[in-house]
């Protein structure tokens, strides 16, 4: 009997098993179908032509060479977008961005105008004969310079403008002031507090890097009036909105199509001007346009990461309890307000900057500033702006740590939220759904032996002919995913629920749509376990079709951990609408009441009965076949979940490094990460989300950056420049995990991708700091690169 | 990017016939590779190009050129340089450049530059800048050189001026490799001043600067 129980599990494969990836197949056949592999009759190639100055007043475009050059059809520039109202457009962070420059250029290689032609040569061709005068006019490229009395006005734009879609701008360059906790709390406890730190920081600016660039294939239909875009977009459905507001074709007639994706990371939230000027150029040619850019266009001009400069401060008694915290963040826009987070949060959740620590007051408060940079702020592999926050809370406990000369996990442990304080309500007012802190960190510090290693640290501190210093990172982070309740979130109006269609077939496989879209998450193996388990189909019967808005229910997308949050939420909740369908069916069929029944893997059976049931299978059948009277007949449902709360996944993590005192080289000896993302659906592709995200993180944290020289020239956009660890530099992961599942969650999910990316670069810090921690030094800024790491050394007179 | 250059390079010439040329703007920019003066607006604005081929690119850099001061009793040039091209870099550089007597009857030239280089250059090129303008900057010596030469032997006066036994700067008298496309030669010395506006060979540059970066590993001075 129970080997038969087995065997049904076995081939169900529903939650918590192992399942290999159903997309690997097509994937590792060279068989994914991404934009650029779309090739329709008739299409041709856009181009564009960028900035090569940061900011410079345009005097002249001269178009006529590039239109002799061969196979070129049009140039277009803002002036010939002006007639259709389409040479600026609404951001979703309610500001307005250039689609292509209109007089003035902002940043360097931003969109200036674009080319037309038969094949992708000409196309390039083309640019290159464009010619450009420029009346170039000095860059500011950091916020600190921009919001200076004599700094020039960016935004000629927003003239006069005192007020912006986030409240009151004090300075032309300013475009928004966000505070949240209680300031006047928060300042009586630092003015009572024994001890008190303060620590600057700056989380530079980072990009996301996708190995798949952006791009889109837009696809006019003149005779029809029907546009279908197929766009490596995170959010396809969102971008139908916004086409249909902006071209004014009715929604119903706008087709976004996101195939395969070649990761997302945030980067394919945004809709960015290529995408606009393919499907203008498409309606205007009536032919198939496709633009796909390349990787140091990518680079250069779509969604960055992060570039907040940072001052936290905290204050606390002498042993240790912290009483409150304040931060201050200048965070650098860039030239556009482009930030993809819930319209109502201009910061994201940075107010999680409290992270996993019981806090009595705090206050934060966050102004965006724009410069002569690339726009963005994408939520990088994170919830909006929460690794920032993570980074920051961490990097003060350590700073706190120091000044006290307590243990950096005691310090810790000392402060967590209990386990029974949840739910927990934070200074900043999130409430926390559930956590174990205390049980997480202890389990790290046991598995690596915490006590031993801090005793070789004391000894190679004092041994002055060790040639390395020792470091070890203590993270304990908490990250706030699955926005989101919609009575506070919403993108441009719109909710941020998500949907989940499911059809079981008369003969017992399934499809199921959804409002997110898959870049590597492996939905199409994780979401049909969910409805294998919830409805007893075998998961490989199971389609699971995302993407298409023309088939797909209404959905957000996916970024910000929110596919299992919210999506995954939806396809729990249709799988119960099915399941209690289904057992009015099966109970028709045995001729009993419902309340006699049982529920068993993948059927229902007469309580205490094992020969008296039905299976899903025999269940669906009878649906289109013979439902009871007056039952609807079909098997399907349709569910649209409002997530009543976030969810608060959780880690503990712990690295050991060792720093070559003569080089700056820093070896990771040991990274170990215990995550607790709730309940586990497939712990396989758990683990590879949680080395994806190490590997992120690490590259962030020891090498990632975007530069710019004082002119706003971009500096390192290229992989030549822009880390993008392979095997051979990543280190080697060890990898854990507790569960302790969310209660107001249908399944217990918390979400899990963006943990280990949000967790682990306060880790790598941590840990580098900490080798330098016995000598003073409270924080360095990453990337924490050799020669940046060599540089503190020569300071401290350690390197010759 | 901004970067400063502070350079010196012996000159094969005696100090009057260096700054004889130094004075005379356009042969000066004749030094430079690629580089040429196309018109003078008066006497101390000039209008002049520089050429840069990167395989079968053509890049061609339009600028002006202002004489801050022309000093003989210090013999000192201030000179201002902007340039841009079409296809979006575009250069400023503020050099003074002083002669001065060398112990051996010769001279050395002094160059101290602050360069600001904007758009696709100053994007790809910043690692490169450096090695990029040694390498130039030593072809532009050792023009200049053999110019300051030429000059000298034209003097009827012609005195104890050292034996030209090549250039101080060694990179400019590079023996490039066999198969590679040979550096923008010297010009011969008799007939230095002839104007040379070479298109400046990208390639041929790379051939030089990765040459002197592998000699570097290997400790050896390029």
């Amino acid at each position: 009997m129970s080997a038969l129980i087995d065997d049904r599990q076995k081939e169900l494969m529903g939650m918590g098993v192992a399942r290999l990836r159903k997309e690997d197949a097509r994937f590792i056949q060279g068989k994914g179908n991404y934009v650029d592999d779309i090739k329709l009759p008739g299409m041709v190639h856009m181009d564009i032509v960028r900035a090569s100055v940061a900011h410079a007043r345009i005097k002249r475009i001269n178009k006529e060479a590039a239109l002799k050059v061969p196979g070129v059809i049009a140039v277009l520039t803002a002036d010939d977008l002006k007639p259709l109202k389409l040479h600026w457009m609404p951001t979703l962070a309610g500001d307005v961005q250039a689609v292509l420059a209109d007089e003035k250029v902002h940043f360097q290689m931003q969109e200036v105008a674009v080319v037309i032609a038969e094949d992708r040569y000409s196309a390039a061709d083309g640019v290159e004969a464009v010619e450009v005068e420029y009346d170039e006019l000095p860059a500011v490229v950091n916020p600190f310079d921009a919001l200076k009395a004599d700094a020039p006005v960016l935004r000629e734009d927003l003239a006069g403008k005192t007020e912006g879609a986030h409240g009151k701008r004090y300075h032309p360059n300013h475009i928004f002031t966000w505070e949240a906790g209680d300031k006047a709390a928060a300042d009586a406890a630092f003015a009572s507090a024994a001890v008190t730190v303060k620590q600057e920081m700056f989380y530079p600016r980072v990009h996301p890097c996708p190995l798949e660039t952006c791009g889109c294939v837009a696809s006019f239909d003149p005779v029809r009036g029907e546009l279908t875009t197929w766009m490596t977009s995170q959010a396809p459905h969102v971008v139908r909105t916004v086409v249909s507001m902006l071209s004014g074709i009715p929604e119903s007639k706008v087709r976004i199509i996101s195939p395969d994706i070649g990761g997302g990371f945030g980067n394919k939230v945004p809709i960015y001007p290529g995408y606009v000027c393919a499907i203008v150029a498409s309606i205007v040619l009536g032919r198939p346009v496709k633009w796909v850019e390349d990787r140091i266009e990518n680079l250069s001009s779509t969604g960055f990461a992060r570039d907040y400069h940072m001052t936290g401060e905290l204050a606390a008694t002498a042993d240790g309890k912290i009483l409150a915290l304040r931060t201050q963040v200048y965070a650098d826009h860039g030239a556009f307000d482009a930030c993809a987070d819930p319209t109502k949060f201009p910061a994201g959740m940075f107010h999680i900057c409290s992270g996993s620590y019981d806090i009595g007051a705090a206050h934060c408060r966050v102004d965006g500033v724009y410069t002569n940079k690339a726009p963005g702020g994408v939520a990088y592999r994170c919830s909006f702006r929460v690794t920032e926050a993570v980074y920051l809370i961490e990097r003060m406990v350590d700073v706190l740590a120091q000044k006290l000369n307590m243990d950096k996990a005691e310090i810790r442990a000392k402060n967590f939220i209990r386990r029974e304080q949840f739910p927990y309500k934070s200074a900043f007012g999130f409430e926390y759904d559930s956590g174990d802190y205390h049980t997480a960190l202890k389990k790290v510090l046991d598995a690596v032996d915490y006590k031993a290693l801090r005793a070789e640290q004391a000894a190679k501190r004092a041994d002055p002919k060790c040639p390395t210093l020792m470091g070890i990172g203590v993270v304990t982070f908490t990250e706030v995913v699955g926005a989101g309740p919609s009575k506070i979130c919403d993108i441009l109006g719109v909710g941020m629920f998500d949907s989940c269609e499911i059809r079981v077939h008369p003969t017992g496989s399934a499809i199921a749509r959804m409002g997110t879209i898959t870049q590597g998450q492996g939905h199409e193996t994780t979401y049909a376990q969910i409805i294998a388990t919830e409805i007893g189909i075998p998961s490989e019967v199971i389609q699971v079709e995302e993407g298409d808005t023309s088939t797909a229910p209404y959905g957000l997308g996916t970024y910000g951990s929110r596919s299992i949050p919210v999506a995954g939420a939806a396809i729990a909740m249709a799988s119960r609408k099915i399941h209690a369908k289904a057992k009015k069916i099966a109970a028709h069929l045995l001729e009993v009441s419902e309340a006699d029944l049982d529920w068993e893997i993948d059927r229902f059976k007469l309580r205490g009965r094992d020969d008296k049931f039905k299976t899903m299978k025999d269940i669906a059948w009878a649906a289109y076949h013979a439902p009871p009277e007056g039952m609807e007949p079909g098997l399907e449902a349709v569910y649209y979940y409002d997530p009543p709360n976030f969810t608060f996944p959780f880690g503990a993590y712990l690295c050991v490094v060792d720093i070559d005192k003569g080089t700056g080289e820093t070896h990771v000896r040991r990274f170990y990460a215990l995550d607790d993302c709730g309940t586990r659906i497939n712990p396989m592709i758990i683990e590879g989300q949680i080395h994806g995200g190490l590997t992120e993180g690490y590259a962030v944290a020891m090498g990632q950056l975007l530069s710019f020289d004082a002119q706003g020239n971009i500096q390192g956009n290229t992989l030549m420049d822009y880390f993008l660890p392979t095997s051979a530099e990543t280190p080697k992961w060890e990898t854990d995990f507790t569960v302790t599942p969310s209660p107001h969650h249908p399944i217990g999910a918390k979400g899990v991708a963006e943990s280990p990316h949000v967790g682990s670069i306060p880790t790598f810090t941590s840990a580098v700091v900490d080798a330098f921690a016995h000598l003073g030094v409270t924080h360095m800024n990453m990337p924490h690169t050799a020669f940046r790491v060599w540089k503190q050394l020569k300071q401290l007179g350690i390197a010759g | 990017m901004e970067f400063k250059l502070v350079k010196q390079y012996k000159v094969a010439a005696s100090v009057d016939a260096a700054w004889q040329l130094l004075t005379n703007v356009p042969e000066v920019a004749g030094c430079m590779p690629g580089a040429q003066i196309s018109e003078q607006l008066d006497a101390t604005h000039y209008k002049g190009n520089v050429r840069v081929k990167v395989g079968p690119a053509v890049a061609a850099f339009a600028g002006d050129i202002e004489v801050l001061a022309l000093d003989p009793a210090t013999r000192t040039l201030r000179m201002l340089g902007k340039g841009a091209d079409k296809g979006g870099s575009s250069a400023s550089m503020d050099l003074t450049a002083i002669v001065a007597a060398a112990d051996d009857g010769g001279s050395t030239l002094n160059g101290q530059a602050n360069v600001i280089i904007n758009g696709k250059f100053a994007q790809f090129g910043g690692r490169m800048m450096v090695s990029v303008s040694d390498v130039l900057l030593g072809q532009f010596a050792a023009t200049f050189s053999d110019k300051a030469r030429a000059l000298e032997d034209a003097r009827p006066s012609a005195g104890s001026a050292p034996a030209s036994t090549g250039h101080a700067e060694p990179a400019s008298t590079t023996v490039t490799p066999s198969d590679a496309p040979p550096l923008p030669a010297p010009a011969p010395r008799a007939a230095a001043a002839a104007p040379a506006a070479r298109e400046l060979n990208l390639l041929s540059l790379v051939w030089a600067i990765l040459r002197g970066w592998i000699m570097g590993l290997f400790g050896r001075k390029a």
